[in-house]
C-alpha cells in the first residue's frame, strides 16, 4: 500500500473523529456534568493521534517522524483512557464524591498527557525506550480500555435490549479489533493485519457517525415532516 | 427506603418544562401540580421557575407557558438523552 493511501486513511479517520466531537460534546453541554467531558476529549485525541500519524507518514525528516509517532502513541492511549473514564463514572450516582473523583482523574490524565508530550520534545534527560516495544505495550492498554467500554455498553444493552443500543458496543468492539490488528501488524508485519487495522478503525468511526446521525439529524428530519 | 437519585439542574429544568408542556395540553397550569409531578420543594420550584423565565424558556402571561426557545431546549435535551442511551451512557432519568 503506498503512502498516499495511508495518509488518506489517517486524514479520513481524523476528519471522522473531529466530526464526532461535535456530537459527543452535547451530553456535557446539556448536563454540565464533568464526567461526560471524557467523551469529546476521547474522540478529539483520537483525531489528533490520526493526524500525527498522517504527519509522520508524509515527512522524510527522521527526527520529525519519530516525534510524531511518539505523540501519536501518547494521544491515542490517552484518548482511550478518557473514554473508559467517562464510561466508568457514568454508572456512578451524582454525589459530591463522584464529582471530585472524576475531576481528579480527568485532571491527572491531562497532566499526564502534557508531561508525556514534554518528554518527547524536551531535550532527553533520559533515554527513551525503543518505540516498537512501547508501541506494543500501549496497544495492549488500548485494547483493554476499548474492550472494557465495549463490554460495558454491551452490558447496558443486555440489561435493556433495544435495537438502537447495539451500535455503540459494535463501534467500540471495532475500535478494539483495530487496535488488536495493529498489534499483530507490529509483531509480525503482516499486510492483512495492517489493512484490517485501518478497516476496523474506519468502520468503528462510521458506526459512531451513524449513531450520532440517528440521534440528532434523523430526529430533526422526522420532526420537520 | 429507596434513596432517590440526585438530579442535575438541567434535568430539573427539563422535568419542569416537560410538566408545563403536558399540563398546558390539559388546560390551566397549577404550580402545586408542577411541584407534585417534578418532586421539587415549593420554594425551590419558585427559584427554578424564575431562572427558567430569565433564560427565556417560559413566559408567565397568564400562566407559565413554554416559549419557542423552551420548546427547542426540550427537543434538544430529549435528543441528547436519546444519544446518551444509544452510546450506552448511564444517566438518571
Amino acid at each position: 500500500m503506498n503512502n498516499v493511501a495511508l495518509i488518506l486513511a489517517e486524514i479520513v479517520s481524523a476528519a471522522l473523529s473531529f466530526i464526532l466531537v461535535r456530537f459527543m460534546i452535547k451530553p456535557y453541554q446539556y448536563t454540565r456534568e464533568s464526567r461526560y467531558i471524557g467523551l469529546p476529549l476521547g474522540f478529539a485525541f483520537l483525531g489528533i493521534s490520526y493526524l500525527f500519524m498522517g504527519f509522520a507518514l508524509s515527512s522524510d525528516n527522521i527526527n520529525f517522524v519519530e516525534d510524531m509517532k511518539w505523540l501519536q502513541l501518547f494521544t491515542q492511549a490517552y484518548a482511550f483512557a478518557f473514554l473508559a473514564t467517562t464510561y466508568y463514572f457514568s454508572k456512578q450516582t451524582l454525589e459530591q464524591k463522584t464529582r471530585l473523583s472524576s475531576h481528579f482523574i480527568f485532571s491527572a490524565l491531562i497532566v499526564g498527557l502534557i508531561i508525556s508530550c514534554l518528554i518527547v520534545f524536551v531535550p532527553p534527560l533520559f533515554a527513551l525506550p525503543s518505540y516498537k516495544a512501547v508501541d506494543e505495550y500501549f496497544k495492549v492498554f488500548n485494547i483493554i480500555f476499548a474492550s472494557y467500554i465495549a463490554l460495558w455498553t454491551l452490558r447496558s444493552h443486555a440489561l435493556k435490549p433495544e435495537p438502537k443500543t447495539i451500535w455503540a458496543p459494535l463501534g467500540y468492539f471495532l475500535l478494539a479489533f483495530g487496535q488488536y490488528c495493529s498489534l499483530i501488524w507490529s509483531l509480525d508485519s503482516s499486510f492483512s493485519a495492517f489493512v484490517s487495522a485501518h478497516n476496523f478503525r474506519l468502520a468503528g468511526l462510521l458506526v459512531f457517525l451513524f449513531v450520532s446521525y440517528k440521534a440528532f439529524a434523523a430526529h430533526t428530519m422526522s420532526n420537520k415532516k | 427506603m429507596k434513596k432517590l437519585a440526585r438530579r442535575d439542574k438541567m434535568k430539573i429544568y427539563h422535568d419542569i418544562l416537560s410538566t408545563i408542556q403536558d399540563e398546558a395540553k390539559r388546560g390551566t397550569i397549577v404550580l402545586t401540580r408542577i411541584q407534585q409531578k417534578t418532586n421539587v420543594p415549593f420554594d425551590r420550584l419558585k427559584t427554578y421557575l424564575t431562572e427558567i423565565r430569565e433564560l427565556g424558556l417560559i413566559q408567565d402571561e397568564p400562566s407559565p407557558k413554554l416559549t419557542e426557545k423552551g420548546k427547542q431546549f426540550l427537543g434538544e435535551y430529549e435528543k441528547v438523552l436519546d444519544f446518551m442511551k444509544r452510546m450506552g451512557l448511564t444517566y438518571q432519568k
